[in-house]
């Protein structure tokens, strides 16, 4: 009970179709990825590597882990991807269904509490262990002049939380928060001093230093032309970093 | 039996004068296909007139605005069910009219124990090119038809918008700006409103010269070059 939900599960059931042997569900990784958002000068940036796997196996080294859902918002993807995806496309149809029906974007706090209520729905799937979905949210809200770009993490039931710093997710977060802690407090710039190229190389770097500790992440391949998925969110709405900009950047890392 | 078709005949014949009546109140829109997407452009008394639709749709449309609504509501549905069951390249305008707004529209109009729907206007769908466009003219009684030339000029006096679409088709060129084509829009829909005979003397028009009597004008581009899935774009009125 240390606030490990699948430890809970064989304590608690609520469904009877768990599995027996409470240690069937150890070590089972459901979060094989490593998706991050943290704040920078000019708003959020959300990066992820582009690594799919089942048990041991790659599955993909080619898959999309932050998807933009409109012009004001964005959803790293930890998890089922199934899951994930359906919850993915269900947002983006519905922020724009709300926003040309009624003539006006849906509210941030609204946005986040869609991706909260899908998440709760998903609980019947958690429960069994094949459908966890664990997604870092961030958005602006344009029609306030002064707000800023927030980033939002939740829990797999659906529990919400805002972060004044960043948020990471999937097998390799562990890294990842542990760099971006160390930052926070003694980085020259703090990440959220930086612009945006240089919060992108430092995405780079993070997503490469947590590939070198898990194998579930990819990390970025910059001989094959290969890097990561990154976007912006300013003020000015969500921007992909293309391949072609993080591969000009990139050099700066390396040095 | 007989007598009861004849009342609803009748009644039907009424409805469509009614509706006429009601629609002779309320100006013109257009919606031009040009080289960067569609252009429409709407004037109405404050109430919207120019609407998105879907990622690459828009509606362009006069009349009750409680009616133009409801239109509107119903296209939105319509396309973002379509989008998210199947996909959104399958939303396309041909199938939206031809299964949706359509039989609703025919249906409002003869079920004469209910309010008709007071409504009419045009339907645009941007294409990757400008040959892939497609307009589509709608009428209050389900009736709806594509627009082969890139040139939508709705209204109720059909006549007129006869003669404006000729007008309109012997001034925009090909390479005409969007300037000088917002101004010929501008001129045709001021001589459509106030019942000047349209002809050679009509220049194009700028906002200044316009009497708009508290109108407030409206326009919109489907803009094909976006990059996004999302083309629509408002324009501003100096545009």
């Amino acid at each position: 009970m240390d606030g490990d939900f699948l430890k809970l599960l064989p304590e608690n059931p609520l469904l009877r179709i768990q599995t027996r042997d409470p240690k069937a569900l150890e070590g089972h990784r459901l979060e094989a990825t490593t998706v991050m958002a943290f704040h920078y000068r000019q708003g959020v940036l959300m990066a992820g590597d582009h690594r799919a796997t089942a048990e041991n196996l790659i599955y993909s080294d080619h898959v999309e882990k932050i998807l933009p859902l409109d012009e004001e918002s964005m959803m790293a993807i930890a998890g089922s991807p199934a899951v994930a995806l359906e919850m993915a496309r269900t947002l983006e149809t519905s922020f724009e269904f709300y926003r040309r029906s009624q003539l006006q974007t849906m509210s941030l706090q609204a946005k986040v509490r869609s991706l909260s209520h899908l998440l709760k729905q998903n609980l019947p799937a958690v429960l069994q262990g094949v459908g966890t979905v664990v997604p870092i949210f961030a958005g602006v809200d344009r029609s306030n002049a002064v707000a800023a770009p927030a980033i939002f993490f939740f829990d797999p039931l659906g529990a919400q939380f805002e972060t004044a710093s960043f948020a990471a997710s999937g097998s390799g977060s562990l890294n990842v928060k542990s760099i971006l802690g160390f930052l926070e407090n003694w980085g020259s710039p703090v990440p959220r001093k930086m612009d945006l190229k240089q919060a992108t190389v430092l995405a780079l770097r993070i997503l490469t230093t947590a590939a070198q500790f898990d194998s579930a992440t990819g990390g970025v391949d910059p001989s094959a032309g290969r890097f990561a998925t990154v976007y912006s969110l300013s003020a000015a709405g969500v921007r992909q970093i293309t391949q072609e900009e993080q591969g000009t950047w990139w050099p700066a890392a390396s040095t | 039996m007989q007598g009861e078709l004849f009342q609803w005949l009748e009644a039907v014949r009424d409805r469509g004068e009614y509706v006429r009546d009601q629609l002779s109140h309320a100006t013109p829109v257009f919606a031009v296909s040009r080289p960067e997407g569609i252009l429409l452009l709407g004037i109405g008394l404050g109430q919207s007139k120019i609407f998105e639709v879907y990622d690459r749709h828009a509606v362009a449309a006069l009349g009750n605005p409680v009616d133009i609504e409801k239109i509107r509501q119903m296209a939105i549905e319509a396309a973002h069910l379509e989008g998210f069951n199947r996909s959104p390249e399958d939303v396309t305008l041909r199938r939206l009219m031809s299964f949706n707004l359509s039989p609703a529209l025919k249906n409002s109009f003869e079920s004469v124990f209910q309010p008709p729907l007071i409504v009419e206007g045009v339907f645009a769908e941007v294409g990757e090119t400008q040959e892939e466009d497609v307009l589509m003219e709608f009428g209050y009684d389900g009736q709806f038809g594509s627009v082969n030339d890139g040139l939508a000029v709705v209204s109720v006096n059909k006549a007129a918008a006869t003669q404006a679409k000729t007008w309109l088709k012997e001034r925009i060129r090909p390479h005409s700006n969007r300037h000088r084509t917002l101004g010929l829009l501008l001129a045709m829909w001021q001589a459509m409103s106030t019942g000047r005979r349209i002809g050679k003397d009509i220049k194009a028009a700028t906002l200044e010269e316009l009497d708009l009597e508290g109108r407030v004008v409206e326009m919109a581009l489907l803009d094909r070059r976006l990059p996004g899935k999302v083309k629509y774009q408002a324009l501003k009125v100096d545009a």
